[in-house]
């Protein structure tokens, strides 16, 4: 399998604190890999650096060969890595459908004259956008709720929402902070599904947070241990289950 | 509750039908109230221009007197200087609105914000009067600057009814050009900022870009309204652009609704309207128009375009257009 997403050797350091210690990982298309690990582990952080948020030290992130470290925030994001966040990044005064089209922007036609002025151009390019983004809340059960103001949703209904945002360019790598957290049993087995089927259906390269190990053992193709801002184990589920370095790092606190 | 397709169409005949009556009003005014009815265009945009800054993009910026000020010195300066016709002083006025408003937004560019900014864009107010004071060659000082009669096409443009169409001409222009930008991808990118900077840039958006272009924006719409300002009273001075002007503008913005543009024309119509029937308090004035606002931000605290939401759907803002 070539190499959809490599991270090698990703350093950052807070003030006083080495955050991330010579982290690296690969991602292929289409597979998903768990990132587990206690609280303050650092996985977050690792996140922040690969999506711009915080500027590694030393290390490189590369997106099909091409070296994205360092861009800012929305170039990565353009470049194709789209992500979650942790505390949920939706826009609660924005209607839901109005949120999946601010997904689509980079895709939206029409220079800002052709805006101001309400040329046709970017009207069609709009009209098409708004259409896509429909189609996206049908598959999810949510083409109803299109109107409904982001806010008023219930947590489940506004995790679902960002992905459905997140995903709605249809980038080849996904990065996804704790996207089950807080939902019900039954939400969290619907929002796996969804993970999978965008892995599987369309290809996607994802990375998830988890801390539901039993999810992430029966959802991931990968997973990758951290502790203290050091990348300490990756295997197969199975392999990351009898791995001693994992039980006492990590399963032994969980 | 959303409109429905009728009631967008509804809306739609509504926004051309309302300015095509207003074409009538010259007809059934006397002076006095044209005079406030031209009043109440030009404070429609400066909220219009401020409400996009403040309610849309969500940062407390205050250079909306002094951007309102280079408009309408701009106009008189391209007049008065450069012996262009007024007519051609709006947009250039606009331009330099929107300069101001690049400056401006180099503050905020700069991770400067809340009462930060808030002080920072007042001292650009204060700077610009300061300039109008002591740049006399040019801005006749603390007398002002007059701006000679003007006409177009060979028609006067001394009286106020004939001002009045020019006015509403240029407001429909901005509103509808505003309505557009709220209603793409590029108005969604401005309030994304408002509710979620770090979130808007993970979808990339070029938030700082989007930051910049919404204070250029504001400043070209407030230009404009500077240049229209200059023609209505026909001088300028700086005692227009201080801090009273912009308390006014505020509360226009906060009375009519924040980020609401209709909120704009209540909040203008209302705000204008009002000081004229405090008129028989001599020297309670202030006093009671403080109070009345006061009153109103209680009752309403999301501004009377709340109310007309309540009214119908027709007024609840989407943006989007399909
Ligand atoms: N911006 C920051 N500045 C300083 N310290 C930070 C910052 N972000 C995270 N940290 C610290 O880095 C460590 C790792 O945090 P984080 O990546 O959020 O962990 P995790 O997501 O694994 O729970 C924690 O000790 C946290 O307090
Ligand atoms: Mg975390």
């Amino acid at each position: 399998m070539s190499n959809l997403l490599e991270v090698e050797g990703l350093d950052v350091r807070f003030a006083g604190l080495h955050a991330l210690r010579d982290v690296s990982l690969t991602l292929a298309p289409g597979q998903i890999m768990a990132v587990i690990g206690p609280n303050g582990a650092g996985k977050t952080t690792l996140f922040n650096a690969i999506s711009g948020y915080v500027r590694p030290s030393s290390g490189q992130v590369r997106l099909r060969g091409h070296d994205v470290a360092r861009l800012s925030p929305h170039a990565i994001a353009e470049h194709g890595i789209r992500r979650t966040f942790q505390n949920g990044g939706l826009f609660p005064a924005l209607t839901v459908l109005e949120n999946v089209l601010t997904g689509l922007h980079a895709q939206t036609e029409g220079s800002l004259v052709d805006v101001i002025l309400g040329r046709s151009r970017a009207l069609a390019s709009e009209r098409a956008m708004i259409a896509k983004a429909r189609d996206l809340l049908s598959l999810m059960q949510m083409e109803h709720m299109a109107d409904t103001r982001a806010g008023d949703l219930s947590g489940g209904q506004q995790r679902i929402v960002e992905i459905v945002r997140t995903v709605a360019s249809d980038p080849p790598v996904l990065l996804l902070d704790e996207p089950a957290v807080g939902l019900s049993p039954l939400a969290r087995d619907q929002m796996m599904d969804i993970i999978n089927r965008m892995a599987g259906e369309k290809g996607v390269g994802i990375l998830l947070i988890e801390h539901a190990v039993e999810l992430v053992m029966a959802g991931a193709d990968r997973i990758m241990v951290m502790a203290a801002g050091q990348h300490i184990a990756e295997g197969t589920p199975a392999e990351i289950r009898e791995d001693r370095a994992v039980l006492e790092a990590y399963l032994g606190h969980a | 509750m959303m409109p429905t397709q009728t009631q967008l169409l509804l809306r739609t005949l509504l926004f051309w039908a309302v300015p095509l009556l207003l074409l009538a009003l010259p007809l059934v005014t006397n002076a006095y109230v044209q005079f406030i009815a031209n009043s109440i265009v030009i404070f429609a945009l400066v909220a219009l221009g401020f409400n996009f800054v403040i309610g849309n993009l969500g940062q407390l910026a205050f250079a909306n007197t002094a951007l309102f000020g280079l408009g309408a010195y701009g106009s008189a300066i391209l007049v008065n200087s450069f012996g262009l016709p007024w007519i051609v002083s709006i947009p250039l006025a606009g331009v330099a609105g929107a300069a101001g408003g690049f400056l401006a937004s180099a503050a905020a560019l700069r991770g400067i914000r809340l009462y930060y900014l808030a002080i920072i864009t007042l001292a650009f107010g204060e700077l610009m009067r300061w300039l109008y004071v002591h740049g006399k060659s040019v801005t006749g000082g603390t007398d002002g600057m007059g701006l000679p009669a003007q006409s177009l096409f060979g028609f006067s443009l001394t009286d106020d009814r004939a001002k009045f169409y020019i006015f509403l001409v240029v407001a429909v222009l901005l509103f509808k050009a505003t309505l557009n930008i709220l209603r793409s991808r590029v108005g969604r990118s401005v309030m994304a900022v408002r509710e979620n900077e770090v979130a808007t840039a993970s979808l990339g958006i070029p938030t700082a870009r989007i930051i910049v272009f919404a204070f250029m924006w504001s400043g070209f719409v407030v230009g404009c309204a500077g240049a229209l300002f200059a023609l209505h009273t026909s001088y300028v001075f700086p005692e227009s652009f201080g801090m009273l002007h912009l308390i006014v503008s505020f509360a226009m913005v906060l009375v009519g609704g924040l980020g609401s543009v209709i909120g704009a024309v209540l909040g203008a119509a209302a705000l204008t309207i009002l000081p004229e029937y405090l008129r028989s308090f001599p020297g309670m004035e202030e006093l009671f128009f403080g109070l009345i606002v006061i009153a109103v931000l209680l009752a309403l605290p999301d501004g009377l375009a709340s109310l007309l939401r309540k009214l119908s759907p027709i007024f609840v803002e989407r943006y989007y257009r399909e």
